[in-house]
């Protein structure tokens, strides 16, 4: 599927859809949105990537790495930094919740701050969920990529 | 005097610590943390003896919600049996560093004896029937380690299971059994106090017995208590995995079966004894107890190997003490108590004089030793101090507590209608005892008689191997020349605390000064005995021959003969289900789960409402709904797999246009993104599947009966669900939307359930992410790592327990 169209799309493509994932995770809270869906979202980028330039473009192309022709899948660099990101998401979720504990509330118990006169914003809330819904993203993202590229590779 | 919580709480969890610890202790101490050990033993055992003489009860809120706490209770049979499990751990770790000099595995062995000695003290000192439980089943646990401890060894392994699968099975029965008792409980300690508080049911005894009376569980809970405590205690039939749990290194073998796991059965049947003492009580254990002792002892007499005697031995004597407990007169407590305290001390040093003579010459076979005195001078004087105890010959200590076993049999029937049971029980006890006498005397004469040729001369053992079982044979003489002293310091103490009418009897034990029924039966017991000392070889080989003719007899028969069917029928039922066929485990798994749903809405009768009034479909949404049909219809026609799976996405994407028409934008968003996703993993996965193939008729057959089968349950599910819900909006709907913005700061409800008000679902989900993608890992990268090590584990195991059975105790 490495077509010329295909790539072409892809290099316009992602970037929208990467931004579009963000917007989501950071809008979620009052918009259609949320962690889950804008990880998912992001997992889909990639994985218009990984269909137009192939599973070792990531490694090659955009980290400037040379890839050793003969290894596993699994002990691949990038499926390591997917590892490492859902089990970043696991610590943020996690430690989000541990906050209000340190601050005499229930485990995971959510608030947020409505900041008035912020520039360009004017009126900017922010939620405490934010942080927790950085977490689920981390572990969609993370989870979804590396059985992606894992099975992928096979 | 009431205790305190803090020092309770220290000896609980001082072990436990340590034993997190041991690795680095064994990092920096080397073999030297056995006496790190024997520091922490002897610890616990002080801060023991600062709470003597207190009792009542503390407690430590754990989940308050279920009004589970860490409840303890102390009294004087708590502290009895804490005291034995600390002072004997400490001789035990004082023992080990000399014994396992040069073993690997010295970290795993000290934790697991370290958690071990933890666990016994968390059963004697909890109060709580969900503590209990789990302490209970951690003895288990600890003792599977500490009994497998040699790992490359075939018996040994054999063994560890044995011993985890029945008192872990055990275990299970105690677990159904607290259940109930908590379940009738619950009306009698009233509220305000948990129905889970052991403690607060023994202050209601006769109540408790009432109650379970009324509800007629009486004799379930007695039943599957009673079952627990056997597993855990060796009675018989259950009995046989203790033999073999001698796999373990000595040591070990010296606390298992004098102080600790094996008491506990012991243990907890004095403790609830006040709760359920009755006719059915002393039948059910005035019986199994005395059967025990018999049995167990005749076993003990047919025993080939020094420790596979003192093994049987061991539960034969906890049989005397289950009879003495099942006896409800106060002479049953006392019994039960004093043989306890006398059976720990002189069979912990026993263990460890045995484990000297296997040290010492290098072998453990009865027939292979002998004359023992020459080169082990020291031992021998000790070993003339507990083995003569362990026979009850007056004036040791155990002379003392088997006969007050004998006078509770003869007095039983004063308490009870025992009909034929009444002349049975003392005889039973009597013949039981003649062959204690005889395996008694058997072991004193390793250290008699002519030095067979065959054996070397043995070694000096070390001091330091000397101490630990000096200091118990001190302690079995002092109780033997008084053994009021005894009593006076803590046996009465636990008398007061199981017996069934506390405080009403003065306990007096001394060597008898007048002829009485008990003082005939000793005298006969241990006349027969010396008199039939001269035929034991005799005797011990027709014991032997009987289970050689009959196999069925002996229960260690029929644990093989359950596992080997148990392994048969796993294996052939993974063969059937778990046969590396994709469509296999597609069909087992949703016919299961379409029979269990439709099953679920049987159970509970629920109606399928045939009246779909009110449905009302606006024409886009039935515009789109039937394109998904269409395309539902066309996956089942496609020709090739990739055909397939794209006309499957039209549908996929028919619902999420159907999401937007019915005004959902999230699950809109949700269902087009994952359904992008999918559709590409199942591209790549598309290639490994085969082409299209011919089929049987058969098999097609099967697989329409399960699509109707798997389409049905779906229709009925969401007909049954969206029938269900409550007409306009329920009180929980109305929550969210009334709090979203003022509580969770955020419009978009859907996300403010998510993150906000059921952020922990949502953390519970993310682990299932995380897990999942570990899992997929882990099964690729070992993919081709696993089918070589499994062939050859399948190989190895494919004939083993008959044979482990065998080579018992010719290990170590």
């Amino acid at each position: 599927m490495t077509t010329v169209i295909m790539r072409t799309t892809a290099r316009i493509v992602v970037p929208i859809v990467l931004i579009v994932a963000i917007s989501l995770l950071i809008e979620g809270h009052n918009l259609p949105g949320g962690g889950f869906i804008a990880g998912v979202l992001t997992s889909t980028a990639f994985v218009i990537v990984y269909i137009a330039f192939g599973l070792d473009f990531l490694e090659r192309g955009v980290l400037g790495r040379d890839v050793d022709p003969g290894k596993t899948p699994s002990r691949d660099r990038v499926v390591v930094a997917y590892r490492r990101l859902f089990t970043v998401g696991l610590a943020i979720a996690v430690g989000s919740g541990l906050v209000p504990l340190a601050l005499a509330h229930p485990f995971l118990s959510q608030s947020y701050v409505v900041l008035e006169g912020v520039p360009l914003y004017h009126h900017l809330e922010i939620a405490s969920a934010l942080a927790f819904d950085l977490g689920v993203y981390c572990v969609v993202v993370g989870g979804l990529l590396t059985i992606i590229s894992v099975v992928g590779a096979e | 005097m009431p205790p305190e919580l803090s020092v309770v709480l220290a000896v609980v969890t001082a072990p436990f610590a340590v034993a997190g610890v041991t690795p680095l202790l064994i990092r920096s101490l080397g073999e030297k943390t056995g006496y790190a050990g024997a520091a922490v033993a002897a610890f616990c055992f002080a801060l023991l003896g600062t709470q003597y003489g207190s009792e009542g009860t503390v407690e430590l809120a754990w989940i308050p919600s279920l009004e589970v706490a860490l409840r303890f209770y102390v009294d004087g049979w708590a502290l009895l049996f804490a005291l034995l499990a600390s002072g004997i751990g400490a001789l035990v770790f004082l023992y080990s560093p000399a014994y396992m000099h040069g073993e690997s595995g010295l970290a795993r062995y000290y934790a697991a004896l370290l958690a071990f000695m933890g666990s016994i003290i968390g059963i004697a000192l909890a109060a709580d029937l969900i503590a209990i439980f789990l302490f209970w089943e951690l003895t288990s646990l600890c003792s599977f380690v500490l009994i497998g401890f040699h790992t490359e060894d075939a018996s040994s392994q054999y063994a560890a299971r044995m011993a985890m699968l029945v008192t872990v099975g055990g275990g299970l029965f105690v677990l159904v059994g607290f259940l109930l008792l908590a379940f009738v409980a619950g009306d009698v300690v009233g509220p305000g106090t948990s129905a889970f508080d052991l403690a607060a049911m023994l202050d209601r005894p006769g109540e408790m017995q009432t109650a379970l009376r009324e509800a007629g569980l009486f004799v379930p809970v007695l039943g599957l208590l009673a079952v627990g405590a056997a597993t855990k205690s060796a009675q018989v039939p259950l009995h046989f995995w203790l033999p073999n749990a001698m796999a373990a290194p000595t040591p070990v073998s010296a606390f298992l079966h004098s102080a600790t796991m094996v008491k506990v059965g012991v243990y907890f049947v004095g403790r609830i004894r006040p709760l359920f003492a009755s006719l059915e009580w002393v039948v059910l254990f005035a019986t199994l107890g005395l059967a025990t002792m018999t049995i167990c002892a005749l076993l003990a007499v047919a025993a080939t190997d020094i420790k596979e005697l003192l093994a049987y031995s061991t539960a034969s004597h906890l049989g005397l003490m289950i009879a003495g407990f099942g006896f409800t007169s106060i002479l049953g407590a006392e019994t039960g108590v004093f043989h306890l305290f006398n059976h720990a001390l002189f069979k912990a040093s026993l263990f460890l004089i045995a484990g000297i003579i296997a040290h010492e010459t290098g072998t453990r076979r009865l027939d292979e030793l002998g004359g023992l005195r020459h080169d082990l001078p020291v031992t021998a004087f000790f070993t003339a101090i507990v083995a003569l105890s362990m026979g009850g010959i007056p004036p040791f200590s155990g002379f003392y507590s088997k006969e007050l076993l004998f006078e509770a049999t003869v007095e039983a029937s004063h308490h009870h209608d025992l009909g034929p049971l009444d002349w049975l029980y003392p005889a039973v006890a009597v013949f039981g005892s003649i062959f204690t006498v005889l395996y008694s005397l058997r072991f004193l004469a390793l250290f008699f008689g002519r030095q067979p040729d065959s054996l070397d001369r043995a070694h000096r053992p070390p001091v330091i191997l000397l101490v630990s079982p000096a200091v118990l044979a001190a302690l079995t003489a002092v109780v033997s020349i008084d053994p009021e002293l005894a009593v006076r310091a803590i046996v009465q103490a636990g008398v007061d605390a199981t017996a069934v009418d506390p405080g009403t009897h003065e306990m007096h034990v001394g060597l008898p000064t007048s002829y009485s029924p008990a003082v005939g039966m000793s005298a006969v017991a241990i006349g027969s005995g010396v008199l039939a000392y001269p035929f034991y070889d005799s005797i011990h080989r027709s014991i032997r021959s009987i289970p050689r003719t009959i196999p069925p007899i002996g229960a260690n028969w029929w644990y093989d003969a359950i596992i080997e069917s148990l392994a048969d029928d796993g294996a052939w039922l993974a063969s059937r289900v778990h046969n590396g066929l994709l469509r296999t485990y597609a069909t087992w798994t949703l016919t299961a789960t379409c029979v269990l749903a439709l099953a679920g809405f049987a159970a509970t009768g629920t109606a399928v409402p045939t009246a779909l009034a009110g449905i009302d479909v606006p024409i886009p949404v039935a515009l789109v709904l039937s394109l998904a049909i269409v395309a539902g219809l066309a996956v089942v026609t496609a020709d090739s797999h990739v055909a397939g799976i794209l006309t499957l996405s039209i549908l996929g994407f028919m619902i999420a246009i159907f999401y937007i028409l019915a005004s959902a934008p999230d699950l809109a968003l949700t269902q087009l993104v994952v359904e992008t996703l999918v559709l590409v993993i199942f591209l790549l996965v598309v290639e490994e599947i085969p082409e299209y193939y011919q089929v049987s008729l058969g098999r097609v057959a099967r697989d329409a009966v399960l699509s109707v089968l798997v389409g049905a349950t779906a229709f009925i599910t969401v007909l049954l669900t969206t029938d269900a819900r409550p007409a306009g909006e329920s009180a929980i709907a109305r929550y969210y939307t009334e709090h979203a913005v003022p509580e969770g700061g955020g419009q978009n409800i859907v996300n403010v359930i998510l993150v906000d008000f059921r952020s922990f679902d949502t953390l519970g989900e993310l682990v299932v992410i995380a897990v999942a993608a570990i899992s997929i890992l882990t099964l690729i990268v070992m993919r081709s790592r696993g089918d070589e090590s499994s062939v050859a584990t399948e190989d190895g195991s494919a004939n083993e327990p008959r044979e482990r059975h065998e080579t018992r105790g010719e290990s170590e």
